[in-house]
């Protein structure tokens, strides 16, 4: 007897109106983009110029003989031993992200960049105004971004009822390649990929899928919603998935914002204790600066260390007043972080900021030295503004500022403009 | 490790400009005068724009067959920099890493 509480709904009939578009091989493409040297060549791209770095993106070239995201300097040499390592230049990456996002607007209000390389478009509404089909509109902004970046520039477009199949419509035929799953054909698609090809199931989810007998995406689209929540994902998230296989919309969720902080991997295998302060200070600067940045302000602190034996400490602390001045956070850092043991030298250090409330940046204190500080850090502001990012800047954190370089996020551009006026 | 010269001398530069339909004219840098010879370049791999402070400038990924070139424009003081040369030729053997040349 079905249990009450299962669903049953069909495959989302609906005529498909989410667009999901993919730079695959973004930085790699970018790169191979910009020197035409590199075009047909395998390219990794790199966050430090150094032989511990690993790779953050590679050229279908490299992806081809092997290399893939991830790994590290010496792996891909061996594996592609022609392959050329470049650092990665993220102006040059914002630059295309925004002509990628002109031109997503230009067809929809509704637009959602999910990291610097990928968005999606909703057409939902959009239909007095775009009378073509969707699949017209891919090729026509496959076209433009030719046009408009460049001729080595290419995109993978998936067209779907809901996000998550519109995303795996975008990996079917990588690269430059176009695909629309509907009601009509969504067995079909399925029939052809593997679990592990779904986004959001890895080697645990498929695990879990495979201990309840589910071992192909049709199995997992055929799987009542009430085995799904009660046996393999044991909680909502099953009845989730039921949906979003079947083109239900469950992803249209904004996250807010929880805390700010930045990690660095230390420079130096015996780092000295001035080294490892200005690294944190430095840290601690630009955390400040990325608050300001938002119009926010913090109430907690949480600072960790990794050690080279492996052993990890973190301590944290909610203050009662808030705070988003380089010098406060600094301080109120160093008060947790002067506490750690010092049994082994410190391998990653790392800080965020959290507890966090709209600014207070125009309320006037009552305490003179508080004003004078806010003045001051409005003062620093304004001339970093007008002659470049750490033009006035903490002097411990000053020899961290040529090694801990901002690199590109993945998975948000919240702070895109930040990052690439530091660059 | 790609082997980037980094050079950052000014440089001079002979450029054309074409009509862009509507847009800012687009610039094409055509040859610069460097180390003692012309460089002719022959493709524009990419334009975008960065920032220093206040100052906008134009950084031209150029080719010339031979090498990558980076060239900054700048909008302001209306000079070009030779920022960096990039030669994957050299690239394959040691060294690896980045080292600055001077002119």
């Amino acid at each position: 007897m079905p249990h009450a509480s299962r669903i049953q709904l069909p495959p989302n009939p609906a005529e498909p109106q989410v667009m999901h578009i993919d730079l695959n091989s973004c930085f790699a493409t970018v790169e191979q983009q910009a020197r035409p040297l590199l075009r047909g060549r395998p390219v990794g791209i790199t966050n430090r110029n150094t032989e511990y770095t690993c790779v953050v993106a590679a050229s279908y070239e490299a992806k081809a003989q092997g290399v893939k995201v991830g790994m590290n300097f010496h792996d891909a040499r061996l594996l592609a031993p022609d392959i050329v390592l470049v650092e990665s230049d993220p102006p040059k990456y914002h630059h295309v992200y925004q002509i990628l996002v002109d031109i997503m607007k230009s067809y929809s209000p509704n637009v959602t960049m999910k990291s610097i390389d990928e968005g999606i478009i909703d057409f939902s509404g959009t239909g007095l105004v775009n009378k073509r089909p969707l699949a017209d509109i891919g090729y026509e902004i496959k076209a433009r971004l030719k046009e408009e970046v460049g001729s080595w520039m290419r995109c993978n477009i998936g067209i779907a009822p809901n996000r998550f199949l519109a995303k795996t419509a975008a990996g079917l035929h990588k690269p430059d390649g176009l695909d629309i799953i509907t009601a009509r054909n969504l067995q079909a698609t399925f029939s052809e990929l593997k679990l592990t090809d779904l986004t959001g199931i890895a080697e645990r989810n498929q695990a879990r899928l495979n201990a309840a007998g589910i071992y192909t995406p049709l199995q997992f689209l055929d799987a009542p919603s009430d085995i799904l929540r009660r046996r393999v994902f044991k909680s909502i998230c099953g009845d989730d998935w039921y949906k979003r296989l079947r083109g239900w919309e469950v992803d249209d969720i904004e996250f807010g914002l929880k805390t700010v902080g930045r990690q660095f991997v230390l420079d130096e295998m015996r780092p000295s204790r001035e080294l490892v302060i200005s690294r944190l200070a430095y840290l601690c600067e630009t955390t400040a600066m990325k608050l300001r940045y938002k119009g926010i302000c913090a109430r907690g602190v949480f600072v960790y260390v990794r050690y080279a034996n492996g052993d990890y400490w973190y301590d944290r602390k909610m203050f009662k007043s808030s705070f988003y001045t380089n010098t406060e956070v600094l301080r109120r850092a160093l008060l947790l972080f002067n506490n750690r043991p010092l049994e082994a030298y410190e391998r990653e250090i790392g800080i965020t900021c959290y507890g966090l409330e709209p600014s207070n940046i125009n309320q006037v204190s009552l305490l003179e030295e508080v004003n004078k500080e806010a003045w001051l850090t409005e003062a620093m502001d304004t001339i970093n503004g007008q002659f470049g990012e750490f033009t006035i800047t903490f002097a411990t954190s000053l020899s961290a500022k040529d090694t801990v370089k901002q690199k590109i996020p993945f998975g948000t551009t919240r702070y895109f403009e930040l990052l690439c006026n530091r660059a | 490790m790609d082997q980037v010269n980094v050079v950052n001398k000014d440089v001079n530069i002979v450029a054309y400009y074409f009509h862009n339909k509507g847009r800012r004219l687009r610039c094409f840098p055509k040859s610069m005068e460097w180390a003692g010879r012309r460089v002719n370049f022959t493709e524009t791999g990419m334009v975008h724009p960065t920032r220093k402070g206040q100052r906008m400038l134009h950084v031209f990924d150029m080719t010339d067959g031979n090498a990558d070139y980076r060239l900054e424009f700048d909008a302001q003081q209306l000079s070009w920099t030779l920022v960096s040369i990039a030669d994957i030729s050299e690239s394959q053997d040691a060294p690896r890493f980045a080292h600055t040349v001077t002119a």
